[in-house]
């Protein structure tokens, strides 16, 4: 009985995981530097939406990819000026671009689309690697995913390798604890900051474009339902290191993927205890009950030279 | 040249406040206009847009009625946004406050309160709506005072946890689902007794305006009361501006933040009982949908006034109105006034700064 259900189980969980470690990969380098992107919903919203657009409209998916993360990239700069430049409250913006995400991207789609299409359009075909498939239980799952599913976990390498041995990455690790220490010491607060946002914009693009022309070949209106948030919470309780929030992404997938195999094995659990999980977790875990995780100091505090 | 020019003082002084008055209204007429330019884009009629966004707003008693009752639950919680934010604290869990609120106030309705006597029957429900969306506040609040957890990331993560109890109380037929035996087995609540219904204001011309109404108009002075001329108001304005020096002087200020996240908490839970007993009369898992955010950007709209949630709540409840009736006779998606939304919060918070500098010079 479990033995069937495992391989769509561990397929959907992976699949249901890659857009959250996409977007919580980047926000970690973000909140790194001091800077939460409440807006990463948004972004990955907005992202999905362009992806599957210009996927539909060019009959490339590589090109709707490059559009998401285009689209996503833009939101994130202009949240960098409110929230850099402006010292905007981070967390209003957020919020603020979050609706204004989610109101654009229906409209758009609602016009471009009509409200019920639910037509394919062009996406990624699934890799089927012939050398991971021979791996037993976790094989089948890990080999047929789409080649954007592999990005997300080198970025999570590439992440690890820049916070941990570049100098831009030391720079983004003094800025987000004291900036004014950093200041002083010459690095650019404001630079830092606005790359680091960047960074977060560019993934969180990736993982909204991996929903529409990667997973569901479809957008469907607010299709995100929080992965945004999720990808926040992912980046708290992994304690704003990569290889936790990985972890913690994976675990989010699953407990995602667990509404569909409960049923499936005639459980009875409810569901909605399923969709809680996630958070539940994340508020015992930023309420310090496990472990000890502590967040970078100058976390959504903006930064006035001198003052 | 040591002598000031008093003209010029007041007269930049004269200047300067209205400020924080006409950034709300500008970029809430820039955003207006934006959302025209986008109706106009698409090729829509405008003039017929506005004309059935005057109609869903206020074309007829009924619809004037239920734009004012849906201000109602935003008024609430904008009241409790400005509460928790006299001491510096960012309630942004509005939605799971009212989620909570409107699940209990169900649950009370319909197990119990319907056979009291004077009143009792709606009281006790909105009673009951209350205190759990003051208990889903305060924990934020506890949390805050307790653990020192962000409670801007904390109301959050409670409104998402919030929202699965709901969808599994109408789920499950052992909590609030109705039985199977109804004609349509969808997953929402029985409806609730005629008794515990809000009373109408006006019954008698079909306007849907209730008795939430007064209860919100008294939420409004008590809160202006509290924040503006009470020593609870300065108690919690002092915490919130400097935790350390309140303690010194010998304020406890945990009570005050776990005490100002309780009441904040606990108006957004009287906006969710309010809705199920005034309009909905009984629970669907996305009733409170939207309701929270706007709920948010009232409370910012306001700057900390309880006049100014007053105006933001009726404009929003409107606003709301207009937006559904214009994608219904129109054929504009009401997300156009979602983007409208967007722009006003995203702007107002750029020029945060701004008005916040001519504020404390």
């Amino acid at each position: 009985m479990i033995d069937e259900h495992m391989p769509v189980f561990i397929g959907s969980g992976l699949r249901l995981a890659v857009p959250i470690i996409f977007a919580a990969t980047g926000e970690m380098l973000s909140e790194r530097a001091g800077v939460l992107n409440l807006s990463l919903d948004g972004m990955m919203l907005m992202s999905a939406f362009t992806a599957a657009l210009a996927s539909w409209a060019t009959g490339s998916p590589l090109i709707g990819v490059a559009a998401g993360v285009l689209v996503a990239t833009a939101v994130a700069g202009a949240q960098a000026v409110l929230s850099v430049t402006l010292r905007a409250n981070q967390l209003v913006v957020g919020i603020g671009f979050n609706i204004l995400a989610l109101g654009s991207t229906t409209f758009l789609y609602r016009e471009i689309f009509g409200p019920l299409s639910r037509d394919p359009i062009p996406g990624f075909a699934q890799l089927n690697l012939p050398w991971l498939v021979h791996i037993p239980v976790i094989g089948p799952a890990l080999a047929n995913q789409t080649g954007l599913a592999y990005v997300s976990i080198l970025m999570v390498v590439v992440t690890w390798l820049i916070l941990k041995y570049t100098s831009f990455g030391l720079a983004v690790r003094a800025v987000g604890e004291d900036p004014r220490a950093a200041d002083k010491a010459g690095i650019s607060v404001a630079r830092t900051r606005y790359l680091g946002v960047l960074y977060a914009g560019i993934l969180a693009g990736l993982g909204g474009a991996f929903m529409s022309v990667a997973d569901s070949n479809t957008f469907t209106e607010n299709m995100t339902k929080g992965a945004g948030y999720l990808a926040i919470t992912a980046v708290i309780f992994g304690g704003w290191n990569p290889w936790y929030t990985l972890a913690a992404c994976l675990l989010f997938g699953f407990a995602t993927a667990l509404q569909f195999l409960v049923p499936a094995l005639q459980l009875d659990v409810p569901v909605a205890l399923l969709l809680l999980l996630p958070y539940l977790l994340a508020l015992v875990a930023i309420a310090g009950f496990v472990g000890k995780s502590r967040q970078p100091s100058a976390l959504t505090i903006p930064f006035e030279r001198g003052g | 040249m040591v002598m000031k020019n008093p003209k010029l003082a007041q007269g930049t002084r004269r200047k300067l406040v209205p400020l924080q008055v006409l950034v709300p209204v500008v970029s809430t007429v820039i955003a207006l206009g934006i959302g025209l330019l986008i109706i106009a884009a698409t090729g829509a009629s405008v003039v017929e847009a506005i004309e059935a966004f005057w109609d869903g707003m206020a074309g007829s008693d009924f619809n004037i009625g239920a734009s004012i009752n849906r201000a109602i639950s935003l008024a609430l919680v904008g009241l409790g946004f400005i509460f928790a934010s006299r001491a510096n604290l960012t309630n942004v869990g509005g939605e799971g406050q009212i989620a909570m609120g409107g699940m209990f106030a169900t649950a009370a309705a319909l197990h119990g309160a319907g056979g009291l006597p004077l009143g009792l029957a709606f009281i006790v429900p909105l009673a009951v709506g209350t205190v759990a969306g003051a208990v889903w506040g305060g924990l934020a609040g506890f949390l805050k005072a307790a653990r020192g957890t962000n409670e801007v990331i904390s109301t959050l993560l409670l409104s998402f946890i919030a929202l699965p109890l709901v969808y599994w109380s109408v789920e499950s037929f052992h909590l609030l689902r109705k039985p199977i035996s109804d004609v349509s087995s969808l997953p929402e609540s029985a409806e609730i007794p005629d008794s515990t219904k809000l009373p109408l204001l006006f019954p008698d011309n079909g306007s849907p305006l209730h008795i939430g109404l007064l209860i919100a108009a008294i939420a409004v002075v008590v809160v202006w009361l509290v924040l503006k001329h009470s020593t609870l108001g300065l108690r919690l304005r002092a915490v919130g501006l400097n935790a350390t020096a309140s303690r010194r002087a010998g304020m406890r200020t945990s009570f005050y933040v776990i005490l100002a996240m309780t009441v904040s908490g606990g108006l957004g839970g009287l906006g969710g009982a309010i809705m199920i007993l005034g309009q909905q009369f009984y629970l669907t898992s996305d009733f409170s949908s939207g309701y929270g955010f706007d709920g948010l950007v009232v409370g910012l709209l306001s700057r900390g006034s309880a006049v100014g949630v007053v105006i933001g709540a009726l404009l929003f409840g409107f606003l709301r109105s207009g937006s559904i009736n214009m994608e219904i006779s129109a054929h504009v998606p009401s997300a156009v006034v979602l983007i409208c939304q967007g722009l006003i919060v995203i702007v107002i918070a750029a020029s945060a700064l701004l008005t916040n500098r001519t504020v404390t010079r």
